[in-house]
């Protein structure tokens, strides 16, 4: 969350020499971050982000404790000033009203009636200021709920006292279905159980914290104005402010738990103001429920346990100035340190850890030395699948794959079975989560099917599978597609990345919805299925899809040495012609399988119906001769003929 | 005589020697050795000579034969040999086309030798995950206002009876506490490389990106092994000159908690368009709150432990000179960019 405040604003409440250059690195080292400063005539502005445990700090008064706190750190003086404040308006007449309050809704409720109100122009000054902050400069009522808020770190309201007829304001919880209208005049409906005002005949007058509604508010026209401030229950606000999409400025400060001690600044503040431009008048008692004032915490901690932590030893009135510059009182005792905390601290500061981090910022993290961890390793033996993941990815881009990434998300077309949905995706093209990578991969190829040239996009990533009442089954997949690829230099691919890995595979022929009729196998180990590939319906491209686990499982590292045979082999070309729809593979099957001196055959040619095998043959006990050969020859012929009708070509 | 053949043997050796091209030697050969030749010359005068001194002329006129013919051939075969063959060894090779690992499968790589050098151990969890892990056991209460910024994804199915609803894990921080759970017992070094999911897109933003998250537990960690951490991998990821620093900041899952800035990578820290005065923010870091060691069943008294997680992404983007303008270019799958790394 960010803020941006002008330099002259801190300044009212902090003496320093520094710059604003200094300003911006120095505390961005040491408290909140000042993301950015610009110079805007002679002023500058900050743009400072505020983390969610540090709401006091959204404020120029609690950015301005910061500064003070950090910059004599850095040698340069600092000074916050006190923040002074007439605590006893001239209270001119006592304008009635009823406020029945609820301490678990609202922790403390705050109301003035000012009349008279002779001015609605805003000064120049507190215009500039509002508009450095970011903010609209309406008319002067409005103007001074934002600057206090700004200034004293409390969001605070300005109702119109005549408006609300019964001068009377219960707070309560809303029911299922009740509908307001904000100043705006947009009408939302409430889910139940927000905090609202009702002013006592049923109707809502306000939603407090968040937003005032149209019936309520300040016009123009407004003589008499009810200035007012509630601390409501943070996680009320949130939750309402969340369930109605209303996500003002004063919803997501109040929603982090503001100070309620802030409360009374901020109402004298609003007096002073509306006195000094408005030129009006305190017209009622000052109204201040707050059965549960802050008591005052504390926090023990060990000295042994700060030098641990910051891995220096500190002495202890060093680390007593530091919390003392942010306003903790710090006591020792022997050696721990008792630490009051004070009330706008109350819900970031609870542990010991709390305290080393507010006292190791102080002293500097760029003061800390920096050096590796010693102490046993953890299991050094864990197992686990990266490297062969990463030898996968490797083999195949070895083979011209180029890697792709692919958006998990997909649209509900692309699912072809039961897919996890997202409640709340960004579009309709990324409502499920996939459960294949192939249309993934078609999307990718369709990105560059302008492509002349042979091309081949693979994916390794996990596939969601839906499980009844558990995480899903999240399996890793490697897939891919070849695109302008004859399909043997393809299928090609996929044996040798088999082979590589020394992963035992067959190839069956079987058909897959995926597939054209009888265009797809399925690749198995014995009888477990490693993966499938196959020519695509549409667009008709070869493609490929393993189990990561699977491959795994069977993958060997490396494979057992064979002898070399000291028998020299014999290579010929025996080119056949077979009929037509004859199944290749088979048939080198057979030709290998024929005769244990047979071993190597591959296609060395097809030329329309005349395949042209290379078969090595090669005894390890003996050099064949040529008789030897021609006999086997004529054997492994006869076979052929009769097995599959296939003549040799003369 | 004699002197007239050995002038001749001489002239012809330096003459043969001289020639540079084939027709030169044919017409020498000619010259000498044809059939009105020199040699023939001499040979058709041997009978003028006196009887006794015949034999010594006629081995002279055989020998100066001999070494002019194998004068002659050997000088052909020289000549023959120096006329070079045409060849262009600078035509351009034939293009065999290796493929192309994906940059984030190439820097997550980098980061995970990186860190396993100093003993860290690689792990994958879930990036289906439920509230527990991603938030519940990482102190941020239901409805935390913290969790505004973990724009998350959530999964339209039953929620746990204990770990409440099912989402697409915004960070990898989901690891730490299921990590803690693997080990049992520390001492811890986990480096957790996943993707992660966030409802958000534009140019700094995929709703899908990669995190690596870094885990240390031991007895006596603090904040300086962490400086040392940072340091150790920013040096080994982009160079000994990198500086690191930590600035103050806010997660409801560690106590402190810090923002990491590294010196910008391209100017070295002098500032430039791509830094914010020198330096780049490079991700979130702290160390662990004993609420989620306490989650993890480690007892912080005795335990202490810190944590970071930075996207991947973006320590590829801080790559000098890699000038990837736009993060969701990283996901293309435009073979012409594809082909580039």
């Amino acid at each position: 969350m960010n803020i941006t405040i002008s330099d002259n604003w801190i300044r009212e409440f902090l003496e320093t020499p520094a710059k604003p250059n200094e300003i911006a690195k120095y505390v961005s080292l040491c408290g909140p971050s000042i993301e950015r400063f610009q110079k805007i005539n002679d002023d500058t502005v900050y743009h400072i982000e505020i983390t969610t445990n540090r709401i006091d700090t959204f404020s120029v008064y609690g950015f301005a404790r910061e500064v003070s706190a950090i910059l004599p750190r850095f040698k340069i003086p600092a000074k916050l000033k006190p923040y002074e404040i007439n605590k006893n308006p001239k209270i001119e007449e006592d304008l009635n009203f009823t406020i029945i309050g609820n301490d678990k809704l609202v922790k403390r409720t705050m109301g003035v009636v000012l009349t008279d109100i002779q001015n609605w122009e805003t000064p120049s000054w507190m215009e500039k200021r509002l508009i450095s902050s970011g903010l609209r400069s309406l008319n002067a009522v409005v103007d001074i709920t934002n600057y206090v808020m700004l200034e004293v770190g409390h969001p605070t309201h300005a109702f119109d006292y005549d408006r609300i007829s019964s001068k009377k304001f219960i707070i309560r919880e809303s029911k299922k279905g009740e509908t307001i209208t904000t100043f705006d005049g947009k009408t939302y409906q409430l889910k139940g159980g927000d905090i609202v005002f009702d002013d006592g005949d049923g109707n809502i007058v306000d939603l407090p914290g968040i937003i005032g509604t149209q019936n309520s508010v300040v016009t123009n026209n407004t003589k008499r104005v009810f200035f007012f401030i509630d601390n409501n229950n943070p996680a009320k606000i949130r939750s309402t402010s969340m369930s109605l999409a209303i996500r003002t400025l004063a919803a997501s400060i109040n929603e982090k738990g503001v100070d309620p001690e802030l409360g009374e600044i901020a109402i004298y503040k609003g007096i002073e103001l509306f006195q000094k431009i408005c030129k009006a008048k305190v017209s009622s008692r000052i109204f201040d429920n707050y059965s549960n004032p802050y008591k005052e915490r504390s926090v023990r901690i060990s000295k042994n346990f700060i030098d641990q932590s910051l891995g220096v030893k500190l002495n202890k009135e060093e680390i007593s100035k530091y919390l003392t510059s942010l306003e903790f009182k710090p006591l020792w005792q022997k050696d721990y340190l008792l630490v009051k905390i004070p009330s706008f601290r109350a819900l970031d500061i609870t542990i010991p850890e709390d305290l080393v981090e507010e006292i190791a910022r102080i002293y500097g993290y760029h003061n800390l030395p920096s050096k590796l961890m010693s102490g046993d390793l953890p299991d050094p033996l864990y197992k686990s699948r990266f490297k062969f993941e990463y030898t996968v990815k490797n083999i195949i881009r070895a083979f011209g794959g180029v890697e792709i990434y692919t958006l998990s998300l997909v649209p509900f077309n692309f699912t072809d079975q039961k897919a996890l949905k997202l409640t709340n995706p960004l579009g309709k093209e990324t409502e499920y989560l996939r459960t294949s990578l192939r249309l993934s991969l078609i999307e990718a190829y369709y990105e560059n099917k302008n492509t002349a040239e042979e091309f081949h996009l693979f994916e390794m990533a996990n596939v969601y599978l839906p499980k009844n009442n558990n995480l899903p089954d999240e399996k890793m997949q490697i897939a891919g597609i070849f695109c302008n690829y004859n399909y043997r230099k393809a299928k090609g691919i996929i044996e040798s990345v088999l082979k590589e890995l020394n992963i035992d595979a067959t190839f069956t022929q079987k058909d897959n919805k995926y597939f054209q009729p009888s265009k797809g196998l399925m690749i198995k180990n014995k009888n477990d299925c490693l993966g499938i590939l196959g020519i695509l319906e549409n667009p008709e491209l070869i493609y490929y899809e393993f189990d990561i686990e699977k491959l795994y499982k069977y993958y060997k590292p490396y494979t057992s040495f064979k002898s070399i045979s000291k028998y020299p082999p014999q290579i010929e070309d025996l080119t056949l012609i077979l009929p037509d729809r004859t199944k290749v593979g088979e048939l080198v099957q057979s030709i290998k399988s024929f005769n244990r001196i047979i071993s190597e055959v591959e296609i060395k040619d097809i030329y329309q119906n005349a395949y042209t095998f290379r078969i090595k043959y090669q005894d390890p006990h003996k050099t064949l001769n040529d008789e030897e050969i021609k006999n086997l020859r004529i054997k492994l012929l006869h076979f052929l003929k009769e097995k599959y009708a296939a003549i040799l070509k003369e | 005589m004699r002197e007239e053949i050995i002038n001749t043997k001489n002239q012809a050796i330096a003459q043969i020697t001289e020639t540079k091209d084939l027709q030169e030697i044919e017409r020498l050969r000619i010259e000498y050795l044809g059939r009105n030749g020199k040699i023939a010359y001499f040979i058709k005068k041997i009978k003028d000579i006196k009887p006794g001194e015949r034999k010594e002329i006629g081995i002279l006129i055989n020998e100066t034969k001999n070494t002019i013919t194998k004068l002659l051939a050997s000088q052909k075969n020289r000549i023959k040999q120096s006329i070079r063959e045409w060849f262009d060894p600078t035509i351009p090779g034939e293009k065999i086309e290796i493929g192309h690992l994906h940059l984030i499968t190439q820097i997550i790589e980098e980061i995970a030798y990186v860190f396993e050098k100093i003993g860290f151990i690689r792990v994958r969890y879930p990036e289906v995950e439920w509230d527990w892990f991603a938030f519940g056991s990482l102190n941020f209460p239901k409805d935390h206002p913290a969790r505004d910024e973990w724009e998350t994804f959530f999964i339209d199915a039953k929620p746990h009876p204990l770990y409440g609803n099912m989402l697409l894990t915004p960070h990898t921080s989901s690891g730490q506490v299921r990590e803690m759970l693997r080990a049992k017992k520390p001492p811890i070094r986990m480096i957790n490389i996943a993707k992660c999911y966030r409802r958000q897109s534009d140019i700094s933003h995929n709703p899908m990106f990669h995190q690596f998250e870094g885990l240390v537990i031991d007895k006596g960690i603090n904040i300086t092994h962490l400086k040392g951490t940072l340091d150790y991998f920013a040096k080994a990821t982009f160079g000994e000159n990198i500086k690191t620093r930590i600035r103050p900041y806010h997660f409801q899952f560690t106590e402190p908690s810090f923002e990491v800035d590294f010196s910008c990578t391209l100017c070295q820290g002098k500032g430039c368009k791509l830094c914010k005065e020198g330096w780049l923010e490079v991700g979130g870091a702290g160390m662990v709150h004993p609420y989620v060691l306490k989650a993890g069943k480690i007892d912080p008294k005795k335990y202490t432990g810190f944590a970071f997680g930075w996207g991947v992404e973006r320590i590829l983007m801080m790559k000098p000179n890699l000038n990837i303008p736009d993060l969701r270019q990283i996901y293309s799958t435009n073979l012409e960019y594809l082909k580039q790394f």
